[in-house]
């Protein structure tokens, strides 16, 4: 461990805004009235980007109008709400984002365990690749499972005919297992990208330990490396089970045609699909949504509450490799195999398909380079990929300092209202999207003018800001919880400030989470759609925007080129961070 | 100064030459140029005929048009919390006539319309109102997988999608929510007769809320048959194994008008916009793409392969006071 709580920040070269920027961090930190201000501001901060939106959404359920329209205050919302109806589509709801977190978290664990601690060969590559399904516009993932799993048509069942001489269609995608499948192409690797580097930052003498009293290999993993995971399982879990109760498209594309109603698809139709829109209705259902989810991450707080998970302490080390001997070209297996189905097949498709004319309409006469042509000579395309970039550029690292800060003082401190702030953090998770577009749709417009946020492109950065914290918070909380507090307290005893003893400590041994956060923070705000095509005004027009425009145009295949320039964005980012974490934990 | 008087005697005569109304519309082009911009708020979704459009009114007008496009419902509600807010950021609104028709209903977000030339010219059915004018139209057909149906089988008429053959065969927009299913729905309701929803849920169409690919999904061979199928949707599908029908009784269709805002910025440009939007030759552009132009003397003009869609019979439109009995009763005969 190359990280000496001798080293001070004494660097004289320090320019002199961050000389003032550290200077007034330490007077924060140096008095309670600092600490009390420092609190303040954060808390008016996560009160901007979470509270005043969600505000504006419970005077919306509370208001037979919406916000600046003449109405009564009433409770129509929420009595609209209790009907045999709706408790059928709310057990719909929960009971298919169950069944995708369960699987798709076992599923994680595995991978995650295969490529951070088993010897299994190419793991550098496979960690890319199996979490290159997160990243793919759902979209277009949902548009490649119709050709594959449909049943009349689908290659799928035409290979299954193909091979056992049966007429029958066993797969069939616009079912609830294909909303569910559907679903856990995006779990899986987001799940597997917020536990794997807290399988990484392990220390195994823990488990050495286990092994040295007689604990079988089963054991050692069930008592000790998934226990000291609990952090990072549960918040990961729990993030992945809110995602999927506020799952969209899956259940639009392929619950819808099987007749299969969920939470979002209801909320989707009394906006947009009401004469008038019923955003009361809408708002209420989504509070008591909130509410509801509300418990389940206090049953986390509950669980996790006066128990240590520290891993990464004082003594060097390096994560502990399993041998798996000739086991290891099963594991790679299991690695190929998720690959294959999640990526390759609808890829391939996508890839394929957009050299020609038509999806799946593969013949010579129809071959061409004009979706290429016709996206890269678009200047929309570029507009929107520049504001895109700066957005998220911006946005990402914007959130997940915030997320950081949040984290940390909810991890690391004892301070009082810290429980405060996590939950306001928490908030904008737990609404979704539809209705927090609208939120801040209404809370950006109805703001004085003389702050001048609404039209501008810093709406959508706050909006990005808000939306993308409670996922770098959870990041970062669980890479906090892994720190011992030993090691802050030996720099300290050392004679490093606090924060000397924060840079060279707390960030430097966080800093692969943060980089994984930043990453999942920043391609979720190339994706967001929900709040983009309200805030966006002319000139600030965003990708998600651009990608809604094709598709309605019937442009499926230029939305698919875009889609896989950014599967090559995501595998350039994820080699430069993997390449980072490496040479991190190779310093450790 | 010479000059400047030269250029005032031209000016004098020129308006002596020109009748009063002339007058008064040079007057109005004039403010437009000088107001220099238009902001139009509407749901073509960067659709190429809308481009072309605003390209041609920039180019004879060299005012610049600024186009914000939502999907509708994301249109009526910025449009809403914009004018609550006290913000007028858009001069023009292209939206559908119910949803004109609602925003009147229930605010005051659109303002009385001022006379537009072009308005003359509008071929029935179509008329002007107080506060819009009808822009474009929304027709919608059947179609069918020519590899799947046989030519001697393609329905003519909305009463042949109930022939017992195409039982589970047929693909639909939803009819249920607001949309282009429900609009299907609430016009045949009318035009067919009481029965023809309840036979036609008898044959079970499978429901999905995608029209663009659900289009493909016929073509790919899913299903033999798409309704309601959108004709300038349709028209993007050349050389794919579908054919877009217009039976017989005629195609039920939503109609998008053209609204000025309220305290629109710029209200000559506004205005001058929709009177170049009901041009003949912009026009001919959604001619082109397979939509019945709003204006005459169009059909004539549009190519030989729009031709049969751009003068198709047009049957409704559905109506705003009908849409809840419309969706109660979809839901009645879609559980």
């Amino acid at each position: 461990m190359t990280v000496s709580a001798d080293d001070s920040l004494h660097d004289s070269g320090r320019p002199a805004p961050t000389a003032r920027l550290f200077a007034a961090l330490r007077l924060l930190r140096a008095t309670a009235a600092g600490r009390i201000v420092g609190l303040a501001l954060l808390v008016a901060v996560l009160a901007l980007l979470s509270v005043y939106p969600l505000s504006m959404l419970l005077y919306g359920s509370l208001h037979s109008t919406p916000p600046g329209m003449a109405g009564t205050f009433n409770l129509d919302g929420y009595r609209d709400i209790l009907t045999r109806e709706n408790s059928i589509t709310l057990v719909n709801t929960v009971g298919i984002s169950l069944a995708k977190t369960v699987p798709s978290l076992a599923l994680a664990v595995l991978l995650a365990w295969i490529l951070a601690r088993t010897d299994t060969p190419c793991r550098g590559a496979l960690e890319v690749l199996v979490t290159l399904p997160f990243f793919i516009p759902p979209i277009l993932t949902a548009m490649a499972w119709g050709m594959l799993g449909n049943p009349q048509v689908g290659l799928l069942n035409q290979l299954y005919q193909a091979i056992t001489g049966s007429s029958a269609a066993p797969i069939n995608v616009y079912s609830y297992g294909g909303v569910v499948w559907h679903m856990m192409q995006y779990s899986v690797p987001f799940l597997f990208l917020l536990i794997v580097d807290a399988f990484r930052a392990m220390d195994p003498s823990l488990e050495e330990a286990a092994r040295m009293c007689g604990a079988s290999r089963l054991r050692t993993f069930r008592t000790i490396t998934l226990q000291l995971m609990l952090p990072a399982l549960t918040g990961g879990a729990i993030l992945s089970f809110i995602r999927g109760i506020e799952n969209f498209e899956s259940p639009l594309f392929f619950g819808a045609p099987a007749g299969i109603h969920v939470i979002t698809t209801d909320i989707y139709d009394s906006i947009n699909q009401r004469s008038p829109p019923q955003y009361q209705y809408a708002t209420a259902v989504s509070f008591v949504i909130m509410a509801l989810l509300f418990l389940i991450v206090l049953v986390q707080w509950r669980l996790l509450r006066g128990r240590s998970f520290a891993t990464v302490s004082g003594k060097g080390y390096s994560p502990g490799i399993v041998r798996l001997g000739p086991w290891r070209w099963v594991t790679f297996a299991v690695c190929m195999l998720f690959f294959i189905v999640t990526v390759v097949l609808p890829v391939g498709q996508l890839l394929i398909g957009s050299f020609f004319k038509f999806f799946g309409f593969y013949q010579w006469d129809m071959l061409t380079f004009e979706h290429y042509e016709a996206v890269f000579g678009s200047s929309e395309f570029w507009r929107g990929f520049g504001n895109t970039m700066l957005l998220g550029l911006i946005g990402a690292s914007a959130t997940m300092v915030l997320g950081g800060l949040v984290a940390y003082i909810s991890v690391r401190t004892k301070w009082r209202g810290r429980s405060l702030i996590d939950a306001m953090a928490w908030l904008p998770w737990m609404m979704p999207g539809i209705v927090l577009g609208v939120g801040f749709l209404w809370g950006f417009a109805l703001l004085p003018r003389a702050i001048p946020i609404y039209g501008t492109i810093w709406a959508l950065l706050l909006a990005y800001i808000s939306l993308g914290t409670p996922l770098s918070v959870r990041v970062m909380s669980s890479a906090y919880a892994q720190l011992s507090f030993d090691i802050e307290e030996c720099s300290r005893v050392h004679g490093a400030s606090w924060l000397t003893t924060m840079w060279r400590i707390v960030i430097a041994l966080s800093w692969p989470s943060f980089v994984v956060g930043w990453v999942l923070v920043f391609f979720g705000i190339m994706r967001e759609l929900s709040a983009s095509v309200l805030l966006y005004s002319i000139g600030s027009e965003v990708l998600s925007v651009v990608l809604l425009k094709l598709w309605v145009n019937g442009n499926a295949e230029q939305v698919s080129v875009i889609g896989l320039m950014m599967m090559v964005m995501v595998i350039l980012f994820r080699w430069v961070q993997l390449g980072f974490t490496r040479r991190h934990l190779g310093t450790l | 100064m010479m000059t400047t008087l030269k250029a005032a005697l031209v000016a004098c005569l020129a308006g002596l030459a020109l009748p009063a109304h002339a007058q008064d519309w040079q007057a109005v082009v004039d403010a437009a140029k000088k107001e220099g911009k238009v902001v139009i708020y509407d749901m073509a979704l960067g659709a190429p005929y809308f481009l072309a459009v605003l390209k041609s009114f920039e180019t004879k007008y060299g005012i610049s048009v600024e186009s914000l496009d939502l999907r509708a419902s994301e249109l009526a509600e910025r449009i809403r919390t914009e004018q609550s807010a006290g913000r007028h950021l858009g001069d023009v609104e292209m939206i559908t006539t119910t949803m004109i028709e609602e925003q009147r209903n229930n605010g005051d977000f659109v303002e009385r319309l001022p006379a537009i030339p072009n308005a003359a010219n509008l071929r029935p059915p179509f008329k002007a109102t107080d506060y819009s004018v009808p822009a474009y139209v929304q027709p919608m057909g059947i179609l069918v997988n020519t590899r799947l149906v046989k030519e001697s089988e393609i329905p003519t008429s909305w009463n042949d999608l109930t022939d017992p053959r195409w039982q589970g065969r047929i693909l639909s927009d939803d009819v249920r929510p607001l949309g282009s299913g429900n609009t299907m729905f609430a016009i045949l309701e009318h035009q067919m007769g009481g029965d023809f929803n309840a036979r036609l849920a008898g044959q079970k169409p499978v429901f999905s809320r995608d029209m663009r690919n659900d289009a493909r999904r016929v073509a790919r061979g899913e299903y033999a048959i798409y309704v309601p199928q959108i004709f300038a949707f349709a028209s993007d599908l050349k050389g794919l194994p579908v054919k877009l029908v217009v039976p017989k009784e005629g195609a039920p269709y939503a109609e998008m008008d053209l609204a000025m805002l309220k305290n629109a910025p710029h209200p000559n440009a506004a205005r001058l916009f929709i009177q170049h939007f009901l041009e003949a030759d912009s026009q001919l552009l959604y001619a082109n793409a397979w939509m019945p132009p709003v204006v005459t003397g169009v059909v004539e003009r549009a190519n030989r392969d729009a031709q049969p869609f751009a003068s198709a019979r047009l049957i409704g439109p559905a109506r705003l006071a009908e849409r809840p009995a419309m969706m109660a009763l979809a839901k009645k005969l879609y559980p």
